[in-house]
């Protein structure tokens, strides 16, 4: 079984891309991390604000380490390679969405409930002029959402090149902050305005969005670990490449009949082909022939597996329970 | 959920936002929810008070003191009049919290516990507690083994013998003590004459409290706190000498 290179170079410049991207999304959080630090007050709505920014440095950690970790060669202790490295640091990065989402989302629910007014008074950051530190909030998240939208929108088409679920997950993450900066905005001008709800109101908005964002990706990192049917980089249906590879050893004709299963490595797809061959001549020259064959239909294919059997076992549909 | 949409909604909502922000500017916020600085302005200022010298003095229930006096001139700048209600800390912070009062003051320091259910002002006022010697004296090098007199019932003494290895002599009235080092407020050095060993034991930052969420009042407090700064010093001289 001949062994691809894992990415064709052109793809190979998009991910150095891609890694300084996330760098910058990395360097620039930790900024607007420490700002919204210094301008939390007692706001809710700020402190949530800022517990998504923070969680929102575990998707490019995670792509950063898996990209060096999964271009490992398979050696003798892993033979099957790295490649489910990537899986469990999205696996990771969710889990944390979810759990502090549901903490800050409790949190805000229960001041709301307590009838909890929110204060904000003076600071005097420069010298002697006093300022109401809802101004400083204002520009705080401002700050902290304008970039992180032009990078998210930088960010996206490079994953759809790359195959990168965890590139494109962090790319919608990023797009969508402009919701929760605007709502943490919308609080802080409620409480400027006397409306002492605003602020939980606007916190528990944003933690359901981050509890949102958890579950989604929660979604999709089990079902990779579960090894389920690509799908397209937005998880909405299934990718076409097994139906493709199985139409393509069928029309070979020393094939009878052929089925293909394929799962997610990451960025690749490994999997298995089962074929009825006509006869047994030149089995192993046949099949080596088709493997080269198939492996260049598409990049994003990096193992096939082919192997002859006397009779096809089709998988059954997946039921409801799916 | 189409993420393009959204996003090109994103502009338009970001601007939305800035044009609110720009209004507020103009329309007198902070506001309060229960608009406190409305109903004091031209009214009444309810202020709770615990004794606490110099900051607040209860002589023969009369209110007086460095913070007393703060308040009295915030509630003339207000047109209001000051209805003093006395009680202990907890009494006046719980009327506080259900806004049967508008401002606390009784010493409260910017660590204050109580600053869950209060929204507390910016420090408008920090003094140090210092040790000191007689300025007939040259300042030792090193207090270890001093004899330092400290006020009985302070946490003055505790703090000595953790920080430096003098030894505390505990007195009822650490201003009436001549000749000894003393651990005493710093504002009292020139009026005992006494010079700063530079050994500094603890230090306050001095608070007023009122009603949580109730942002135009406590801004406009604050405005005034920091414009009247400047007074404190002599506000704790003169308590000092009406002692």
């Amino acid at each position: 079984m001949a062994e691809h290179h894992e990415m064709p170079p052109d793809k190979h410049q998009k991910l150095v891309k891609a890694v300084r991207l996330e760098w910058i999304s990395i360097l620039y959080l930790l900024s607007a991390i420490v700002l919204l630090y210094f301008t939390l007050g007692s706001s809710q709505a700020m402190k949530a604000a800022w517990v998504e920014d923070i969680l929102g440095l575990t998707p490019p950690i995670a792509f950063l380490v898996a990209s060096r970790v999964r271009n490992r060669k398979p050696n003798d202790r892993f033979p099957y390679g790295y490649h489910r490295a990537t899986a469990i640091a999205y696996l990771c990065a969710a889990v944390a969405l979810l759990a502090l989402g549901a903490f800050i989302l409790y949190d805000s629910v229960s001041k709301l409930l307590k009838f909890e007014h929110a204060p904000i008074d003076l600071v005097k950051p420069f010298g002697d002029r006093p300022i109401w530190l809802g101004w400083l909030m204002l520009a705080a998240l401002a700050y902290s959402a304008v970039p992180q939208v032009v990078l998210g929108r930088l960010k996206q088409p490079l994953a759809r090149e790359l195959n990168d679920k965890v590139l494109y997950a962090d790319s919608e993450m990023n797009r969508a902050d402009w919701m929760t900066a605007g709502a943490a905005m919308l609080g802080v001008v409620g409480i400027g305005f006397g409306l002492w709800w605003a602020d939980s109101v606007a916190a528990s908005v944003i933690s359901v969005d981050i509890v949102r964002d958890g579950w989604k990706n929660l979604r999709v990192a089990v079902d990779d670990l579960m090894d389920k049917e690509p799908t397209v980089i937005d998880d909405a249906r299934a990718d076409p490449l097994p139906l493709w590879v199985k139409n393509e050893l069928m029309l070979l004709d020393w094939v009878k009949d052929a089925e293909v299963r394929l799962r997610e490595g990451g960025h690749v797809f490994l999997g298995e082909a089962f074929v009825v061959p006509v006869d047994n001549e030149d089995l192993v020259g046949r099949i080596d022939r088709a493997n080269q064959h198939l492996l260049d239909l598409d990049w994003r294919l990096h193992e096939l597996v082919i192997t002859p059997v006397p009779e096809i076992q089709r998988p059954e549909p997946a039921g409801e329970g799916g | 959920m189409n993420q393009t949409r959204s996003s090109r909604r994103a502009g338009p909502l970001l601007a939305a936002v800035a044009l609110l922000a720009v209004l507020a500017a103009g329309c007198g916020i902070p506001r309060d929810p229960e608009s406190t600085l409305d109903r004091v302005r031209g009214g009444t200022l309810r202020a709770g008070i615990t004794a606490s010298e110099p900051w607040t003095t209860l002589e023969g229930g009369r209110p007086g003191g460095v913070e007393v006096e703060l308040v009295e001139r915030f509630a003339t700048e207000l047109g209001a009049r000051v209805e003093w209600v006395d009680g202990s800390e907890a009494d006046l912070m719980a009327a506080l919290e259900v806004r049967e009062l508008d401002l606390v003051v009784g010493g409260l320091t910017a660590d204050t516990p109580w600053q869950a259910k209060a929204a507390i002002t910016r420090s408008y006022a920090t003094t140090r507690v210092v040790v000191a010697v007689p300025s007939s004296q040259p300042a030792p090098d090193d207090i270890a083994g001093l004899r330092v007199a400290v006020e009985a019932g302070t946490d003055a003494a505790g703090i000595l013998e953790d920080k430096t290895d003098a030894i505390p002599v505990r007195v009822a009235d650490v201003t009436q003590v001549r000749g000894s080092a003393v651990a005493v407020e710093e504002w009292l050095l020139a009026d005992l004459d006494l010079r700063d060993t530079g050994v500094h034991l603890s230090r306050s930052k001095h608070v007023m409290a009122t009603p949580m969420g109730e942002n135009a009042f406590l801004v406009r407090l604050e405005r005034f706190l920091i414009a009247n700064q400047g007074e404190v010093p002599a506000l704790l001289d003169k308590a000092e000498a009406g002692r």
